[in-house]
Protein backbone atom coordinates (compact mmCIF):
# COMPACT_ATOMS: atom_id res chain seq x y z
CA UNK A 1 0.00 0.00 0.00
CA UNK A 2 2.83 2.42 0.83
CA UNK A 3 4.46 1.94 -2.55
CA UNK A 4 1.13 2.46 -4.27
CA UNK A 5 0.56 5.76 -2.46
CA UNK A 6 4.06 7.03 -3.24
CA UNK A 7 3.79 6.12 -6.92
CA UNK A 8 0.45 7.90 -7.03
CA UNK A 9 2.11 11.01 -5.61
CA UNK A 10 5.05 10.83 -8.03
CA UNK A 11 2.70 10.28 -10.97
CA UNK A 12 0.70 13.35 -10.03
CA UNK A 13 3.74 15.56 -9.65
CA UNK A 14 5.36 14.39 -12.88
CA UNK A 15 2.34 14.76 -15.08
CA UNK A 16 1.18 17.98 -13.58
CA UNK A 17 -2.16 19.16 -14.89
CA UNK A 18 -2.25 16.86 -17.94
CA UNK A 19 -5.47 14.96 -17.22
CA UNK A 20 -4.28 14.17 -13.69
CA UNK A 21 -7.89 14.08 -12.47
CA UNK A 22 -8.83 11.47 -15.06
CA UNK A 23 -5.85 9.31 -14.18
CA UNK A 24 -6.40 9.45 -10.45
CA UNK A 25 -10.09 8.51 -10.76
CA UNK A 26 -9.17 5.62 -13.02
CA UNK A 27 -6.59 4.51 -10.52
CA UNK A 28 -9.11 4.91 -7.69
CA UNK A 29 -11.64 2.82 -9.57
CA UNK A 30 -9.01 0.16 -10.21
CA UNK A 31 -7.92 0.09 -6.56
CA UNK A 32 -11.47 -0.14 -5.27
CA UNK A 33 -12.49 -2.78 -7.79
CA UNK A 34 -9.45 -4.89 -6.90
CA UNK A 35 -10.34 -4.56 -3.21
CA UNK A 36 -13.95 -5.52 -3.98
CA UNK A 37 -12.87 -8.53 -6.00
CA UNK A 38 -10.59 -9.71 -3.20
CA UNK A 39 -13.39 -9.42 -0.65
CA UNK A 40 -15.85 -11.12 -3.01
CA UNK A 41 -13.41 -13.98 -3.51
CA UNK A 42 -13.02 -14.55 0.23
CA UNK A 43 -16.77 -14.33 0.81
CA UNK A 44 -17.47 -16.77 -2.01
CA UNK A 45 -14.77 -19.14 -0.84
CA UNK A 46 -16.20 -19.44 2.65
CA UNK A 47 -19.84 -18.80 2.00
CA UNK A 48 -20.79 -20.61 -1.21
CA UNK A 49 -21.36 -24.06 0.22
CA UNK A 50 -23.24 -22.74 3.31
CA UNK A 51 -25.37 -20.70 0.91
CA UNK A 52 -26.32 -23.79 -1.06
CA UNK A 53 -27.10 -25.65 2.15
CA UNK A 54 -29.30 -22.84 3.43
CA UNK A 55 -31.17 -22.56 0.14
CA UNK A 56 -31.57 -26.32 0.02
CA UNK A 57 -32.80 -26.68 3.59
CA UNK A 58 -35.42 -24.03 2.93
CA UNK A 59 -36.77 -25.54 -0.27
CA UNK A 60 -39.96 -27.60 -0.29
CA UNK A 61 -40.35 -30.27 1.12
CA UNK A 62 -38.17 -29.16 4.01
CA UNK A 63 -35.63 -31.81 4.95
CA UNK A 64 -34.74 -32.44 8.57
CA UNK A 65 -31.49 -31.29 10.09
CA UNK A 66 -30.68 -34.87 11.11
CA UNK A 67 -30.80 -35.88 7.45
CA UNK A 68 -28.10 -33.36 6.75
CA UNK A 69 -25.65 -34.88 9.20
CA UNK A 70 -26.38 -38.60 9.13
CA UNK A 71 -24.87 -40.77 6.40
CA UNK A 72 -28.05 -42.71 5.66
CA UNK B 1 -79.11 -58.07 -62.49
CA UNK B 2 -79.63 -54.89 -60.70
CA UNK B 3 -79.15 -56.22 -57.23
CA UNK B 4 -75.81 -57.87 -57.99
CA UNK B 5 -74.56 -54.71 -59.72
CA UNK B 6 -75.59 -52.64 -56.76
CA UNK B 7 -73.90 -55.14 -54.47
CA UNK B 8 -70.72 -54.99 -56.52
CA UNK B 9 -70.85 -51.21 -56.64
CA UNK B 10 -71.15 -50.84 -52.91
CA UNK B 11 -67.91 -52.41 -51.84
CA UNK B 12 -67.90 -53.95 -48.43
CA UNK B 13 -66.28 -51.67 -45.89
CA UNK B 14 -62.53 -52.26 -45.70
CA UNK B 15 -61.54 -54.64 -42.92
CA UNK B 16 -60.35 -52.88 -39.77
CA UNK B 17 -56.55 -52.51 -39.61
CA UNK B 18 -54.86 -55.30 -37.67
CA UNK B 19 -54.33 -54.43 -34.04
CA UNK B 20 -50.99 -52.76 -33.53
CA UNK B 21 -48.43 -55.25 -32.35
CA UNK B 22 -45.59 -54.29 -30.08
CA UNK B 23 -43.81 -51.08 -30.90
CA UNK B 24 -45.83 -50.18 -33.97
CA UNK B 25 -48.71 -49.30 -31.70
CA UNK B 26 -46.55 -47.06 -29.56
CA UNK B 27 -44.38 -45.20 -32.07
CA UNK B 28 -45.96 -42.55 -34.29
CA UNK B 29 -46.59 -43.73 -37.84
CA UNK B 30 -43.63 -43.26 -40.15
CA UNK B 31 -44.08 -40.14 -42.20
CA UNK B 32 -42.64 -39.96 -45.71
CA UNK B 33 -39.62 -37.98 -44.72
CA UNK B 34 -37.11 -39.21 -47.20
CA UNK B 35 -36.51 -35.93 -49.00
CA UNK B 36 -40.16 -35.25 -49.65
CA UNK B 37 -40.92 -32.66 -46.97
CA UNK B 38 -40.12 -29.13 -47.94
CA UNK B 39 -37.58 -27.44 -45.73
CA UNK B 40 -39.19 -24.67 -43.73
CA UNK B 41 -36.38 -22.14 -43.86
CA UNK B 42 -38.04 -19.88 -41.37
CA UNK B 43 -38.47 -22.54 -38.73
CA UNK B 44 -35.05 -24.06 -38.31
CA UNK B 45 -34.26 -25.88 -35.09
CA UNK B 46 -32.20 -24.23 -32.40
CA UNK B 47 -28.58 -25.35 -32.61
CA UNK B 48 -26.58 -26.85 -29.76
CA UNK B 49 -24.51 -24.40 -27.72
CA UNK B 50 -21.14 -23.56 -29.24
CA UNK B 51 -19.10 -25.23 -26.54
CA UNK B 52 -21.09 -28.43 -26.95
CA UNK B 53 -20.59 -28.67 -30.64
CA UNK B 54 -18.42 -31.75 -30.23
CA UNK B 55 -20.27 -33.18 -27.28
CA UNK B 56 -21.10 -36.58 -28.76
CA UNK B 57 -17.49 -37.15 -29.71
CA UNK B 58 -16.24 -35.93 -26.34
CA UNK B 59 -18.68 -38.12 -24.44
CA UNK B 60 -17.56 -41.19 -26.32
CA UNK B 61 -13.85 -40.52 -26.64
CA UNK B 62 -12.96 -38.73 -23.43
CA UNK B 63 -14.35 -40.49 -20.39
CA UNK B 64 -13.00 -39.43 -17.01
CA UNK B 65 -10.13 -41.87 -16.75
CA UNK B 66 -8.47 -42.05 -13.37
CA UNK B 67 -5.87 -44.06 -11.51
CA UNK B 68 -6.53 -45.40 -8.06
CA UNK B 69 -9.61 -45.71 -5.94
CA UNK B 70 -12.66 -43.54 -6.31
CA UNK B 71 -15.76 -43.61 -4.17
CA UNK B 72 -18.68 -41.22 -4.66
CA UNK B 73 -21.70 -41.10 -2.46
CA UNK B 74 -24.61 -38.84 -3.32
CA UNK B 75 -27.34 -38.44 -0.78
CA UNK B 76 -30.53 -36.76 -1.81
CA UNK B 77 -32.39 -34.93 0.90
CA UNK B 78 -35.00 -33.52 -1.34
CA UNK B 79 -36.07 -33.52 -4.96
CA UNK B 80 -33.84 -30.53 -5.56
CA UNK B 81 -31.17 -30.64 -2.88
CA UNK B 82 -28.45 -33.26 -2.40
CA UNK B 83 -25.12 -33.63 -0.71
CA UNK B 84 -22.21 -35.59 -2.05
CA UNK B 85 -19.16 -37.12 -0.42
CA UNK B 86 -16.31 -38.30 -2.55
CA UNK B 87 -13.04 -40.03 -1.69
CA UNK B 88 -10.12 -40.41 -4.05
CA UNK B 89 -6.84 -42.20 -3.37
CA UNK B 90 -4.39 -42.59 -6.17
CA UNK B 91 -1.92 -40.87 -8.41
CA UNK B 92 -2.61 -37.69 -10.26
CA UNK B 93 -0.50 -36.67 -13.14
CA UNK B 94 1.41 -33.42 -12.93
CA UNK B 95 2.17 -31.79 -16.26
CA UNK B 96 5.90 -31.74 -16.87
CA UNK B 97 8.12 -30.26 -19.54
CA UNK B 98 10.10 -33.42 -20.19
CA UNK B 99 8.57 -36.46 -21.79
CA UNK B 100 8.49 -38.37 -18.50
CA UNK B 101 5.21 -38.41 -16.69
CA UNK B 102 5.34 -37.26 -13.12
CA UNK B 103 2.78 -38.87 -10.88
CA UNK B 104 2.02 -37.52 -7.46
CA UNK B 105 0.20 -39.77 -5.02
CA UNK B 106 -2.75 -37.87 -3.62
CA UNK B 107 -5.66 -38.64 -1.40
CA UNK B 108 -8.51 -36.29 -0.84
CA UNK B 109 -12.03 -36.07 0.41
CA UNK B 110 -14.45 -33.81 -1.35
CA UNK B 111 -17.70 -32.55 0.06
CA UNK B 112 -20.29 -31.18 -2.27
CA UNK B 113 -23.74 -29.69 -2.23
CA UNK B 114 -26.09 -29.46 -5.20
CA UNK B 115 -29.25 -27.50 -5.58
CA UNK B 116 -31.10 -28.17 -8.82
CA UNK B 117 -34.13 -26.14 -9.71
CA UNK B 118 -35.51 -25.65 -13.22
CA UNK B 119 -34.48 -22.01 -13.02
CA UNK B 120 -31.45 -22.10 -10.75
CA UNK B 121 -28.69 -24.62 -10.42
CA UNK B 122 -25.99 -24.34 -7.75
CA UNK B 123 -23.21 -26.88 -7.50
CA UNK B 124 -20.36 -26.52 -5.06
CA UNK B 125 -17.49 -28.86 -4.22
CA UNK B 126 -14.85 -28.27 -1.61
CA UNK B 127 -11.71 -30.35 -1.15
CA UNK B 128 -9.68 -31.03 1.96
CA UNK B 129 -6.96 -28.64 0.84
CA UNK B 130 -9.41 -25.78 0.65
CA UNK B 131 -10.06 -25.62 -3.06
CA UNK B 132 -13.60 -24.73 -4.04
CA UNK B 133 -15.27 -25.57 -7.35
CA UNK B 134 -18.41 -23.57 -7.83
CA UNK B 135 -20.91 -23.65 -10.67
CA UNK B 136 -23.98 -21.51 -10.91
CA UNK B 137 -26.54 -21.54 -13.70
CA UNK B 138 -29.40 -19.13 -13.50
CA UNK B 139 -32.18 -18.48 -16.02
CA UNK B 140 -32.64 -14.75 -15.87
CA UNK B 141 -35.39 -14.77 -18.46
CA UNK B 142 -36.73 -17.39 -20.86
CA UNK B 143 -33.91 -16.83 -23.30
CA UNK B 144 -31.10 -15.35 -21.23
CA UNK B 145 -29.01 -17.55 -18.97
CA UNK B 146 -26.16 -16.63 -16.68
CA UNK B 147 -23.53 -19.26 -15.93
CA UNK B 148 -20.70 -18.81 -13.47
CA UNK B 149 -17.80 -21.22 -13.14
CA UNK B 150 -15.13 -20.69 -10.53
CA UNK B 151 -12.20 -22.53 -8.98
CA UNK B 152 -11.02 -20.76 -5.88
CA UNK B 153 -7.88 -21.74 -4.02
CA UNK B 154 -6.19 -20.62 -0.87
CA UNK B 155 -3.02 -19.73 -2.72
CA UNK B 156 -3.15 -16.25 -4.15
CA UNK B 157 -3.27 -15.73 -7.90
CA UNK B 158 -4.31 -19.29 -8.64
CA UNK B 159 -8.04 -18.80 -8.63
CA UNK B 160 -10.05 -18.76 -11.81
CA UNK B 161 -13.51 -17.59 -12.59
CA UNK B 162 -15.66 -17.18 -15.65
CA UNK B 163 -19.00 -15.49 -16.22
CA UNK B 164 -21.04 -16.53 -19.26
CA UNK B 165 -24.13 -14.81 -20.57
CA UNK B 166 -26.05 -16.99 -23.02
CA UNK B 167 -28.81 -15.77 -25.24
CA UNK B 168 -30.94 -18.29 -27.08
CA UNK B 169 -32.78 -17.07 -30.13
CA UNK B 170 -35.15 -18.94 -32.41
CA UNK B 171 -32.51 -20.54 -34.55
CA UNK B 172 -29.31 -19.14 -33.12
CA UNK B 173 -27.42 -18.92 -29.87
CA UNK B 174 -24.93 -16.34 -28.75
CA UNK B 175 -22.71 -16.20 -25.71
CA UNK B 176 -20.54 -13.59 -24.07
CA UNK B 177 -17.83 -14.60 -21.61
CA UNK B 178 -15.87 -12.61 -19.06
CA UNK B 179 -13.11 -14.30 -17.13
CA UNK B 180 -10.23 -13.53 -14.82
CA UNK B 181 -6.91 -12.44 -16.27
CA UNK B 182 -9.02 -10.01 -18.33
CA UNK B 183 -10.42 -12.72 -20.58
CA UNK B 184 -13.25 -11.71 -22.86
CA UNK B 185 -14.87 -14.01 -25.35
CA UNK B 186 -17.95 -14.17 -27.51
CA UNK B 187 -19.38 -16.83 -29.71
CA UNK B 188 -22.32 -17.21 -32.01
CA UNK B 189 -23.87 -20.22 -33.69
CA UNK B 190 -26.64 -20.26 -36.27
CA UNK B 191 -28.68 -23.01 -37.90
CA UNK B 192 -28.47 -22.64 -41.66
CA UNK B 193 -30.37 -25.77 -42.54
CA UNK B 194 -32.23 -28.43 -40.57
CA UNK B 195 -29.01 -30.41 -40.31
CA UNK B 196 -26.19 -27.88 -40.59
CA UNK B 197 -25.18 -25.19 -38.16
CA UNK B 198 -22.25 -22.82 -38.40
CA UNK B 199 -20.65 -20.85 -35.62
CA UNK B 200 -17.73 -18.65 -34.81
CA UNK B 201 -15.99 -17.35 -31.72
CA UNK B 202 -13.56 -14.61 -30.80
CA UNK B 203 -11.60 -14.16 -27.63
CA UNK B 204 -9.24 -11.65 -26.12
CA UNK B 205 -6.82 -12.41 -23.31
CA UNK B 206 -5.88 -9.14 -21.66
CA UNK B 207 -2.91 -10.14 -19.56
CA UNK B 208 -1.04 -11.77 -22.37
CA UNK B 209 -2.40 -9.56 -25.11
CA UNK B 210 -3.53 -12.54 -27.13
CA UNK B 211 -6.60 -12.69 -29.27
CA UNK B 212 -8.04 -15.35 -31.46
CA UNK B 213 -10.89 -16.19 -33.73
CA UNK B 214 -12.32 -19.56 -34.61
CA UNK B 215 -14.97 -21.11 -36.83
CA UNK B 216 -16.97 -24.26 -36.36
CA UNK B 217 -19.46 -26.26 -38.34
CA UNK B 218 -21.70 -29.10 -37.27
CA UNK B 219 -23.69 -31.39 -39.50
CA UNK B 220 -25.97 -33.84 -37.78
CA UNK B 221 -28.68 -36.24 -38.75
CA UNK B 222 -30.35 -38.90 -36.67
CA UNK B 223 -27.56 -41.31 -37.35
CA UNK B 224 -24.40 -39.28 -37.44
CA UNK B 225 -22.75 -36.10 -36.31
CA UNK B 226 -19.81 -34.52 -38.08
CA UNK B 227 -18.09 -31.42 -36.75
CA UNK B 228 -15.13 -29.34 -37.75
CA UNK B 229 -13.39 -26.53 -35.92
CA UNK B 230 -10.64 -24.21 -37.01
CA UNK B 231 -9.02 -21.62 -34.77
CA UNK B 232 -6.46 -18.90 -35.35
CA UNK B 233 -4.35 -20.43 -32.57
CA UNK B 234 -3.47 -22.97 -35.24
CA UNK B 235 -5.75 -25.79 -34.19
CA UNK B 236 -7.88 -27.80 -36.57
CA UNK B 237 -10.22 -30.32 -34.96
CA UNK B 238 -12.54 -32.66 -36.80
CA UNK B 239 -14.79 -35.32 -35.38
CA UNK B 240 -17.28 -37.84 -36.64
CA UNK B 241 -19.73 -39.93 -34.64
CA UNK B 242 -21.88 -42.62 -36.20
CA UNK B 243 -24.76 -44.12 -34.31
CA UNK B 244 -24.68 -47.68 -35.52
CA UNK B 245 -27.67 -48.76 -33.46
CA UNK B 246 -29.56 -47.73 -30.32
CA UNK B 247 -26.86 -49.25 -28.17
CA UNK B 248 -23.69 -48.75 -30.13
CA UNK B 249 -21.98 -45.69 -31.46
CA UNK B 250 -18.57 -45.26 -32.99
CA UNK B 251 -16.61 -42.05 -32.84
CA UNK B 252 -13.44 -40.74 -34.35
CA UNK B 253 -11.52 -37.57 -33.82
CA UNK B 254 -8.66 -35.76 -35.51
CA UNK B 255 -6.67 -32.84 -34.18
CA UNK B 256 -3.87 -30.91 -35.81
CA UNK B 257 -1.86 -28.22 -34.04
CA UNK B 258 -0.07 -26.03 -36.51
CA UNK B 259 2.22 -24.38 -33.96
CA UNK B 260 3.67 -27.56 -32.56
CA UNK B 261 3.08 -29.68 -35.69
CA UNK B 262 1.23 -32.20 -33.55
CA UNK B 263 -1.24 -34.56 -35.12
CA UNK B 264 -3.45 -36.79 -33.03
CA UNK B 265 -6.28 -38.96 -34.07
CA UNK B 266 -8.33 -41.39 -32.07
CA UNK B 267 -11.02 -43.89 -32.69
CA UNK B 268 -13.45 -45.19 -30.12
CA UNK B 269 -16.65 -47.00 -29.40
CA UNK B 270 -19.44 -46.47 -26.93
CA UNK B 271 -21.74 -49.31 -25.95
CA UNK B 272 -24.74 -48.21 -23.90
CA UNK B 273 -26.29 -51.44 -22.69
CA UNK B 274 -28.97 -52.06 -20.15
CA UNK B 275 -26.70 -52.77 -17.21
CA UNK B 276 -23.49 -51.14 -18.24
CA UNK B 277 -21.82 -48.53 -20.35
CA UNK B 278 -18.52 -49.43 -21.95
CA UNK B 279 -16.33 -46.95 -23.76
CA UNK B 280 -13.02 -47.75 -25.36
CA UNK B 281 -10.63 -45.88 -27.56
CA UNK B 282 -7.33 -46.18 -29.30
CA UNK B 283 -5.10 -43.26 -30.10
CA UNK B 284 -2.47 -42.49 -32.66
CA UNK B 285 -0.05 -41.77 -29.78
CA UNK B 286 -0.16 -45.45 -28.93
CA UNK B 287 -2.61 -45.05 -26.07
CA UNK B 288 -5.41 -47.53 -25.47
CA UNK B 289 -8.08 -46.77 -22.91
CA UNK B 290 -11.31 -48.27 -21.66
CA UNK B 291 -13.93 -47.20 -19.14
CA UNK B 292 -16.68 -49.39 -17.78
CA UNK B 293 -19.62 -48.36 -15.64
CA UNK B 294 -21.61 -51.33 -14.45
CA UNK B 295 -24.90 -50.99 -12.70
CA UNK B 296 -24.92 -53.49 -9.87
CA UNK B 297 -28.13 -52.40 -8.26
CA UNK B 298 -30.46 -49.44 -8.24
CA UNK B 299 -28.19 -46.47 -7.67
CA UNK B 300 -24.98 -48.50 -7.19
CA UNK B 301 -22.47 -48.33 -10.00
CA UNK B 302 -19.12 -50.03 -10.24
CA UNK B 303 -16.49 -48.27 -12.31
CA UNK B 304 -13.33 -49.62 -13.94
CA UNK B 305 -10.91 -47.42 -15.78
CA UNK B 306 -7.80 -48.45 -17.70
CA UNK B 307 -5.35 -46.49 -19.77
CA UNK B 308 -2.24 -47.99 -21.30
CA UNK B 309 0.21 -45.69 -23.00
CA UNK B 310 2.60 -47.90 -24.88
CA UNK B 311 4.88 -45.12 -26.04
CA UNK B 312 5.51 -43.61 -22.62
CA UNK B 313 5.16 -46.95 -20.82
CA UNK B 314 2.57 -45.46 -18.51
CA UNK B 315 -0.06 -47.86 -17.18
CA UNK B 316 -3.03 -46.52 -15.25
CA UNK B 317 -5.73 -48.66 -13.72
CA UNK B 318 -8.48 -47.47 -11.48
CA UNK B 319 -11.57 -48.82 -9.85
CA UNK B 320 -14.38 -47.21 -7.98
CA UNK B 321 -17.93 -47.20 -6.84
CA UNK B 322 -20.68 -44.64 -7.16
CA UNK B 323 -23.59 -44.83 -4.76
CA UNK B 324 -26.64 -42.68 -5.20
CA UNK B 325 -28.24 -41.09 -8.20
Amino acid sequence: MASRVSSKGKGKAARGSRGSDGRSTARCVKTWSTWAMKKAKVITHYGFIPLIIIIGMNSEPKPQLSQLLSPV
Amino acid sequence: MGSSVSHAATLPPPPPPPPAVGLTGVLPPKTEEKGETKVDWLNLPCPVPFEEIQREALMSLKPELFEGLRFDFTKGLNQKFSLSHSVFMGSMEVPSQSSDTIKVPTAHYEFGANFLDPKLMLVGRVLTDGRLNARVKCDLTDNLTLKINAQLTNEPHFSQGMFNFDYKGKDYRSQFQVGNNAFYGANYIQSVSPHLSLGSEVFWLGHQRKSGIGFAARYNTDKMVATGQVASTGIVALSYVQKVSEKVSLASDFMYNHMTRDVTSSFGYDYILRQCRLRGKIDSTGCVAAYLEERLNMGVNFILSAEIDHRKKDYKFGFGMTVGE
